[in-house]
């Protein structure tokens, strides 16, 4: 589904990622872990198709495109959704139409019509439910006033309206209560199937406790350094980065 | 220097009014070669005054009757008592409507014609174009809204401009104690000429005790008509003044606002959005006097500036020293569309209370890149984006508006005119 080779990017002149190499199948779940300052967020960044972020060597490969030459909106159509650290506030668009507008995009892609008014509303609340939030929070701007678990728990709700085929969590699970961590690790179960797969990008062991991945790779200083399954993550908790020979500060 | 006069070289003659407003009207064309001309360097004139002083020599422009007024008014569904006023002339028939009195102003008492002399636009003496209106003073509009009446249906007052020419459209509406109302002022033109056509309008407002009035000011200038407007609120005790601004478009347009809070616990709030495009021009000035204690007055004016258009923001609380406990908050954000577009705001705070809580705020930026991008990630074509977010920018203000069916089709008209497609 996905195939990374030797991808090298950079923002305002630094090169992050530096020969990064990744291989993803339909209905695997990777965990990407990696102290701060890895790549880690760049990686997802590139892949999602911001442009603040410059490819400077390498390919993607997507279901047989070349990813890095999508625009982002069509990489969003063709089923890659990022789930964003810091999700952005707009006041003025409602989650409701933002919801539907970007639904009725996808749709338009495939050559589907548009969604009928009440199947959206009637799938809307399902799967807000299905996050534990509040109904009313659909008329709301979008993420605005809410709390940084709020946020995340919105993002997971648009991953379940949107199904996509390559879902990427970006630290999703930091700052996350016990809680909302299990909604979100509940939503990204619920989505997996043998036609889709997951990456997840994190700081923390934790939320491999709830998400069992089939891979975990180390990220350091823009370079996979080791993959292993998911015993590597127990192992990383354990016994730190520093095990594997990383500094922490230096990559801070 | 130039004056004034030269803007309105003669009298209107109106020998039917009243005899308070005869002298009004002639006092105030004699003191017209006294007001000197707005120039760049006349502070609260300075963007708009060379583009206005370009319009030299225009008649006063007579009945042009009722019969071309255009139907979108961007009031969809909304039910309204309407008045037409072309070229500020009242139509031939006035409704009658339960509990509110509505005349000519040569139909009026001394004691009515005295009152809209005393009006708060009327006694101002630094607004040279409304000094114009003062002067050429004919026909006006006076409504009365009688003791505890509360009006259902909006009042909707279309005033069309017809031609070439300047026209002085003259509105007073009294609300006696208790009583309410929601006017809708929609200015429109036909055949109007962006160099020879001229709408400078007045109007006043007398709210007294516990009184509301809930006032929407609407302008989708389609026919490039140049315009000048002066509106004036004072407020009794308890008094309530709601106003809904909606400026989109016009070659040059130019609205000042003005509040008195005369009595304690009185209220307004001044919601306003505009968008110029092209090389369109919009400058609001808005002013709100807080004389009495106990008032609040709440101010947001969103404004959106794309292509080569100018717009001027520039708002002023003053709180006089009897003002204690005053809550005054104004905000002003604006929203660049373009590298060659401008936006000058300035917000003004004069306090000479102790106790009291105001705030003020502007902001001028772009669409927010980040925002777009997150857009996009969930699929949204990127001028979808632009559009959805454009229009999420005044969208809170334009809601605000009690009226749900022309919030609506305010809505509505705006995202037609922020839309990026090609």
């Amino acid at each position: 589904m996905l195939s990374i080779k030797n991808l090298q990017a950079q923002v305002e002149d630094k090169q992050i990622l530096k020969g990064l190499n990744l291989e993803i199948k339909a209905g695997e779940v990777h965990a990407i872990m990696g102290p701060n300052g890895s790549g880690k967020s760049t990686l997802s960044q590139v892949l999602a198709g911001n442009e603040a972020f410059e490819v400077t060597g390498g390919s993607v490969r997507y279901q047989d495109q070349d990813l890095l030459e999508m625009s982002t909106e069509d990489r969003a159509r063709e089923g890659l959704f990022l789930a964003f650290q810091y999700p952005v506030e707009i006041p003025g668009v409602s989650n409701l139409q933002f919801l539907k507008t970007a639904i009725n995009n996808i749709r338009q892609h495939r050559g589907e019509g548009e969604i009928n008014a009440a199947e959206f509303m009637k799938l809307a609340k399902e799967k807000i439910k299905q996050v534990n939030l509040n109904p009313s929070f659909l008329k709301r701007g979008v993420n605005e006033g809410f709390s940084g678990g709020e946020k995340k728990r919105n993002e997971i709700m648009q991953m379940l309206m949107l199904e996509p085929k390559l879902a990427i969590l970006d630290e999703t699970d930091s700052g996350l209560d016990i809680d909302a961590l299990r909604v979100v690790a509940d939503g990204v179960n619920a989505l997996r199937s043998p036609e889709r797969a997951v990456i997840m990008v994190t700081h923390y062991q934790r939320l491999l406790d709830y998400i069992v991945p089939d891979y975990v790779h180390v990220l350091s200083q823009g370079r996979i350094i080791k993959s292993g399954g998911k015993e590597l993550a127990l192992e990383l908790e354990e016994k730190g980065y520093g095990w594997l020979g990383i500094d922490e500060q230096a990559e801070a | 220097m130039t004056n004034m006069r030269e803007v309105l070289p003669q009298a209107a003659a109106e020998p039917d009014l009243p005899p308070a407003l005869q002298d009004f009207a002639k006092q105030r064309f004699e003191g017209l070669t006294g007001i000197a001309r707005p120039s760049r360097k006349t502070e609260a004139w300075k963007y708009s005054a060379k583009r206005l002083n370009k319009l030299e020599g225009l008649q006063l422009a007579g009945n042009a009757g009722e019969e071309n007024a255009p139907a979108d008014l961007l009031l969809g569904n909304v039910q309204s008592h309407q008045l037409v006023l072309s070229n500020g002339h009242l139509p031939s028939s006035l409704p009658q409507i339960e509990g509110v009195s509505i005349k000519a102003f040569s139909a009026l008492s001394e004691a009515e014609a005295q009152q809209v002399a005393k009006g708060l636009i009327a006694t101002r003496d630094d607004l040279p174009f409304a000094e114009i209106n003062h002067a050429g003073l004919g026909e006006g509009l006076y409504i009365e809204v009688a003791k505890n009446t509360q009006v259902e249906l909006p009042i909707h007052l279309l005033l069309v401009h017809q031609g070439e020419g300047m026209s002085l459209p003259r509105i007073f509406v009294h609300l006696q104690t208790g009583s309410s109302v929601s006017l809708i002022e929609s200015v429109c033109a036909v055949s109007a000429s962006s160099e020879q056509s001229l709408c400078n309008q007045v109007s006043d407002f007398l709210i007294e005790d516990n009184a509301a009035l809930t006032y929407y000011r609407v302008n989708d200038d389609h026919d490039q008509l140049p315009q000048v407007a002066a509106t004036g609120a004072q407020l009794k005790r308890d008094a309530r003044f709601f106003s809904h601004v909606l400026s989109l478009g016009c070659p040059l347009g130019r609205h000042d606002l003005q509040v008195q809070l005369l009595g304690s616990g009185a209220e307004c709030d001044l919601n306003g959005v505009c968008v110029a495009q092209d090389r369109q021009h919009f400058d609001h000035h808005t002013c709100i006097e807080h004389i009495a204690s106990h008032c609040n007055s709440n101010e947001n004016y969103r404004c959106i500036a794309d292509d080569k258009a100018q717009i001027v923001f520039n708002g002023r609380i003053h709180i006089h020293p009897d003002a204690q406990k005053t809550l005054g908050e104004m905000s002003n954000k604006n929203l660049l569309l373009s590298s060659e577009a401008e936006i000058d705001s300035k917000p003004e705070l004069e306090i000479y209370a102790d106790d009291v809580k105001c705030a003020h705020g502007t902001t001028i930026g772009q669409l927010n890149e980040k925002e777009v991008y997150y857009l996009k990630t969930r699929g949204i074509r990127k001028e979808q984006a632009r559009q959805m977010l454009t229009l999420g920018f005044v969208l809170e203000i334009v809601r605000a508006a009690p009226i749900a069916e022309l919030a609506e089709r305010w809505e509505q008209r705006l995202s037609e005119l922020l839309s990026f497609e090609d």
